[in-house]
């Protein structure tokens, strides 16, 4: 769609050309036509800005006129009268004493060769920008019939107002107008701030400019004038956010509908994007708008890879070359490298199902056959069937291992305890003691617990052996 | 790692629960964890002390550099094995080792090989059935220290009563049924069922589609079978060729239900249902699932978003669409803050390929992508890339460079396996050598699958054979007859059986490069292989043989073989034998007859004539002159070619005629067959 928007914004840009040309007497007549220009170019911004974003930054020089036999003449003529209005204008704003140190253009090399470099492009861009900031300070314009498209133009105080007059008139479509007084307030940005002299900034760092403070009084101000769509435009970061009254209305309308849960998440979605839009209007695109919306100004044309999908990178210009390495090519820059703490997140959850089921089949599928005799031994050190090498005869024994080995021969002590201290009984004990301690089939547990056998087996009896007065004699 | 003091009681207790889960099968695997553990802790410790001396050294003498020695060096248990496995090579004269212990069971050929060692495996899993059916059988324990994986694992229920004990161990135990029946019943009866448990038993019915899954006896070798078909399928049509296998996704099944009956849902619920939901190929109802978690203000975990990619080429049809897709799904994981791994951009990758010319800067992009997080990619990755790249043999518009550029920087990479698909990397990289027919990155690849433990990413045995009979048929086109049999020999038998391709490729290799006095040992290995019954290459083999003449050695040796091929005709076999053809005759009695040997060549012509199959003119002809010395057999010769109708008979007769010392007898039995046959005219 914008494609075709485009063109026609070129010819606009073109003509503006053409009336750049003539004599600097006629630049007033100029801006009305430009200004056309740009009412076209905001359109297709507020749709599909952020594609168009993507586009600019991934396209490559755009072919920049199309007609190759004209190209250099052409330039040469935007050239020479764009400089002159430049000069006219640098006066005026001296005049007006507004911005404070325009840059000066580099004049001697966009005549040479402003056909190809892109740098030359932006110089008439930024004597536009001159133009517009000069514009701003209020040097009183004829006032045209189509107000509306000026007021970004105007002062912040101005552009209040004109809003306010505005919004009974685009009533119908109140999103699309939040969107262009978005879109306008970015540009009102990005041009103030050109007009101080800042070179265009490099389009592949979308580095979000700190917005200016004399902004946040428009902002408070869209707010209020768009209650529903912007509630949550406060810049929260964490988009998924609903309020809660908003899931009970999509609820309730949804209820209405044959299939409710279904309508009900649908809605639900919806009114997420929509939260979404203004947010990203408001943060990291505000640069590249406002890039796009000024290089329009000086006609600059469509480029035509803008009818390619956005995703034809050309492998080419992505260094073809191959000086560069497989895995330094440019990339998605999508995410951004995990930070210790979050990658710690993931490992402490414990294994599940499908983690195990994974993992048996990456085992599957690898071949574990063992290619010699050795191999086939780590499988069954690994499974546990062989001696581990170094070779350790204690190895299973480690319950073993933590009993000092006096427990095991030194079990006189268990007799303190239940037992008469003389007698055929603790004799018959000592010598039972005696076998224990060198019996080294058992554990230190099972000769306590066969002493205790007989601790109990001695008390039971010991009516039986009293009368037989063999209990202590 | 995770510090163990801070989360000890956690990890060791998903650890048992894992262990549970698993069951038997899941023993190795989990020692393999451990061992890995054991690895990265004693690497730590290790570090850890030897800094600490460093230090200490460095104070004693600090102007020399400090040597270490470490005062006691703990070793793995598998240190010394690992160490003596290095000093071992291949032997490429000898079967492989899995076939050693019996000599009868040498496998020749591939089939055979195969054969063996299923049925090795299939013995294995068969006893390890009996075991673990018959418990009762197999009490006794008469190893010290105790050997685990050597007992009988539980694999019937015990716990007959409604508790959450008897739901655990149907969950530990993957009766998906039972599970669920016993899950009501609590329910039913009011008893409180633990959050972790309804998390397990969720998962466990989402991962098998609410279906009981495949017979825990069935041995492990079928699995792996079954799963590598899969692949095979997958790869040869892309297309929902593993919803039919795995089963559909059953509307409100029983995952929905408990889904529902849920008193909360937590992300890892939504998890186990969409992960559940594209494995069995619900796609669509995935996502809404995915807008509903959204709704509910929870955030995805890793895992959906990589079942969600996967699912991708399901619901878009244009190929920017799907592209598009994919991006915003990954918008939104890094907008939820969300890290990817491994398999999230092998998962990219892998729907990338089906997204046509457009994917490739993309796929580029990935990768870099990749490096730029630190996620190393797998042989999966780049299998994937290949892919992408190499679209049905178009390899002609874009030459190697991607392959070799990848080659280079993967020349000396170690991997292990990380991703199922890994497997197919060298198949299909060899694949891309042969269709551009380069040799240098051939031998590239080769070297790639020497390095580390690369090797065992070859696959089974039909990706192995594929892989090499994709580099030996590089070879025979493209190198010298010399170097292609230096690796014949050195594949052979130990790592390839060559399939009757492979063989017509070599001797197309012997042909260009003249050297086709090798063909007696070529048949020998042909005989050896197997196919000495397949027709057509027997057939090559006999007419390159036959083609010219050569010197009499050769030809002598050439005759031999040419007997021991009609013995492969002649051998009563209870396979559907070669069947003598015209020309096949024709080459062996040509063979025979440079040869000098007349009495077999006279059998073979007799052949000729049980077989029914005529004898050209030109090998009459020859027949005729080199039995110069035997009119007997020269108006044999003629009365069978009479016997046979040819239009030379006359021609025939009359050589023989002249040129023969011929009895009275004969004299008149040759004019009658030359009047005859002009009578007959």
């Amino acid at each position: 769609m914008y494609r075709g928007l485009l063109r026609t914004a070129r010819q606009c840009a073109f003509s503006l050309h053409q009336t750049g040309a003539l004599p600097p007497k006629c630049d007033n007549a100029a801006l009305p036509v430009f200004r056309l220009g740009r009412s076209v170019g905001i359109h297709p911004f507020n749709t599909s800005s952020t594609s168009y974003c993507e586009n600019k930054e991934n396209a490559p020089a755009p072919p920049q006129l199309k007609d190759k036999e004209d190209a250099q003449k052409d330039s040469a003529s935007l050239a020479a009268p764009t400089d002159q209005a430049k000069v006219e204008m640098t006066a005026e704003c001296e005049g007006t004493n507004l911005p404070d140190n325009v840059p000066p253009p580099p004049q001697a090399k966009d005549k040479e060769d402003a056909h190809k470099d892109s740098d030359s492009l932006a110089t008439p861009t930024d004597q536009v920008k001159v133009e517009m900031a000069a514009e701003c300070e209020g040097t009183n314009l004829p006032e045209q019939g189509e107000t509306l498209l000026k007021t970004p133009l105007k002062t912040e105080e101005g552009n209040q107002q004109k809003t306010e007059e505005r919004q009974p008139r685009v009533k119908t479509g109140k999103e699309s107008l939040l969107d262009l007084l978005v879109a306008m307030k970015v540009d009102v940005t990005t041009s103030k701030k050109r007009s101080k002299g800042t070179k265009i900034p490099a389009r592949h760092e979308p580095t979000v400019t700190p917005k200016p403070a004399a902004m946040e009084s428009t902002h408070s101000m869209f707010q209020k004038a768009t209650v529903e769509a912007s509630i949550q435009s406060d810049a929260q970061p964490s988009v998924a956010s609903l309020s809660p009254e908003l899931v009970a209305a999509a609820s309730a309308a949804a209820a209405s509908l044959p299939d409710p849960s279904r309508a009900e998440s649908e809605l639900l979605q919806q009114l997420r994007q929509h939260e979404a839009e203004p947010e990203d209007h408001k943060r990291g695109e505000a640069n590249n708008i406002g890039n796009i919306i000024a290089d329009m100004k000086v006609g600059r044309p469509a480029p035509r890879q803008h009818a390619r999908s956005s995703n034809t990178i050309h492998f080419d210009e992505d260094g073809r070359g191959y000086k560069k390495s497989l895995f330094e090519r440019k990339r998605l820059g999508i995410f951004n490298p995990a930070t210790d703490e979050e990658s710690t997140d993931a490992a402490i959850a414990g294994p599940n199902l499908w983690d195990t089921e994974f993992a048996n089949l990456l085992v599957r599928t690898a071949n574990h056959m063992p290619r010699n005799g050795f191999e086939e031994m780590i499988q069954w050190t690994r499974d546990g069937r062989l001696w581990q090498y170094p070779i350790d005869n204690e190895i299973g024994l480690e319950e073993e291992a933590a009993v000092a080995f006096h427990e095991h021969i030194f079990l006189d002590r268990h007799l303190e305890e239940g037992f008469p201290r003389q007698g055929p009984v603790r004799h018959f004990m000592e010598l039972v003691v005696a076998g224990l301690s060198r019996n080294h089939h058992l554990s230190v547990r099972q000769k306590t617990e066969h002493i205790d056998w007989y601790r109990t087996y001695f008390q039971e009896k010991e009516d039986v052996l009293k009368e037989a007065a063999a209990f202590l004699n | 790692m995770v510090s163990p003091s801070h989360n000890a009681p956690g990890l060791s207790k998903n650890m048992a629960a894992s262990g549970r889960h698993a069951g038997h099968y899941i023993n190795k695997n989990s020692r393999s964890l451990l061992n890995h553990l054991d690895k990265l802790l004693g690497q730590r410790g290790f570090a850890l002390s030897s800094v600490l001396r460093q230090q200490t050294a460095t104070l004693q003498n600090d102007s020399t550099e400090a040597i270490v020695i470490p005062r006691k060096k703990t070793w793995g248990k598998e240190a010394v094995l690992e160490a003596l496995a290095s000093t071992v090579n291949r032997d490429p004269t000898a079967y492989h080792y899995q076939f050693q212990d019996d000599p009868y069971l040498s496998p020749r050929t591939s089939a055979e090989s195969k054969l063996y060692s299923m049925s090795q495996e299939s013995g294995r899993a068969a006893a390890k059935y009996f075991v673990d059916m018959y418990p009762k059988y197999f009490t006794k324990d008469f190893a010290e220290p105790h050997i685990p994986c050597l007992m009988p694992a539980s694999v019937a229920l015990s716990l007959e009563e409604v508790s959450e004990e008897a739901l655990k161990e149907r969950i530990g135990l993957r009766k998906v049924g039972a599970a669920v029946e016993m899950y009501d019943q609590l329910v039913q009866a009011g008893t409180p069922i633990s959050k972790q448990m309804t998390y397990d038993l969720l998962d466990l019915i989402c991962f098998y589609g609410d279906r009981e899954p495949a017979q825990e006896g069935e041995p492990e070798a079928d699995q792996t079978e079954a799963s590598a078909e899969e692949l095979r399928r997958k790869r040869g049509r892309f297309h929902r060729a593993s919803d039919t296998l795995r089963g559909v996704w059953r509307e409100n099944n029983n995952a929905e239900r408990l889904f529902r009956l849920l008193p909360e849902r937590e992300a890892r619920c939504y998890s186990a249902v969409i992960r559940g939901m594209v494995k069995h190929g619900a796609f669509a109802k995935a996502f809404d699932m995915y807008t509903d978690m959204l709704n509910n203000r929870l955030t995805a975990d890793v895992d959906i978003f990589n079942a969600l990619i996967l699912a991708v080429p399901e619901m878009r049809e244009a190929y920017t669409e799907k592209v598009d897709f994919i991006t915003d799904l990954l918008n939104q994981m890094s907008q939820q803050k969300v890290q990817p791994n491994l398999q999230t951009f092998n998962n990219v990758l892998k729907v990338l390929r089906r997204c046509g010319a457009l994917a490739k800067s993309i796929s580029l992009q990935t990768l870099s992508e990749m490096k730029a997080l630190g996620i190393a990619p797998s042989l999966a990755s780049f299998n994937h890339l290949l892919a992408i790249f190499y679209k049905g043999g178009s390899a002609a518009d874009y030459p190697t460079d991607i392959l070799q550029e990848l080659l280079s920087e993967i020349e000396t990479t170690s991997f292990t396996c990380q991703d199922p698909e890994d497997v197919w990397f060298f198949s299909s990289a060899m694949k891309i050598c042969l269709e551009t027919k380069d040799m240098k990155l051939g031998y590239k690849v080769q070297s790639l699958v020497g390095v580390g433990d690369n090797w065992r990413l070859l696959g089974d045995s039909y990706q192995q054979g594929m892989f090499y009979y994709r580099f030996f048929s590089l070879l025979c086109l493209m190198e010298h007859v010399d170097v292609v049999l230096k690796w014949y020999h050195q594949l052979m038998p130990s790592l390839y059986y060559p399939n009757p391709q492979g063989m017509r490729d070599l001797l197309q290799a012997l042909d260009t490069e003249s050297r086709l006095e090798l063909l007696p040992s070529i048949w020998k290995d042909v005989k050896t292989l197997g196919h000495d019954n397949k027709s057509d290459l027997v057939e090559e083999l006999l007419s390159l043989m036959a083609r010219e003449k050569h010197s009499p050695e050769v030809q002598e040796s050439f005759a031999d073989c040419a007997l021991d091929i009609k013995a492969a005709f002649d051998v009563d076999r209870r396979k559907p034998s070669l069947e003598w053809s015209p020309l096949a005759l024709g080459h062996v009695t040509t063979l025979l007859l440079r040869a000098g040997r007349i009495p077999q060549a006279w059998e073979m012509m007799q052949l000729f004539k049980s077989k029914n199959r005529i004898p050209s003119e030109a090998l009459l002809e020859d027949f005729l002159s080199q039995c110069s010395g035997a009119p007997t057999t020269a108006v044999e010769l003629v009365k069978l070619s009479a016997a046979f109708c040819l239009p030379a008979t006359p021609q025939l007769a009359q050589r023989v005629l002249l040129e023969f010392d011929l009895t009275e007898d004969q004299r008149t039995t040759l004019s009658e067959l030359e009047s005859s046959w002009d009578h007959n005219e």
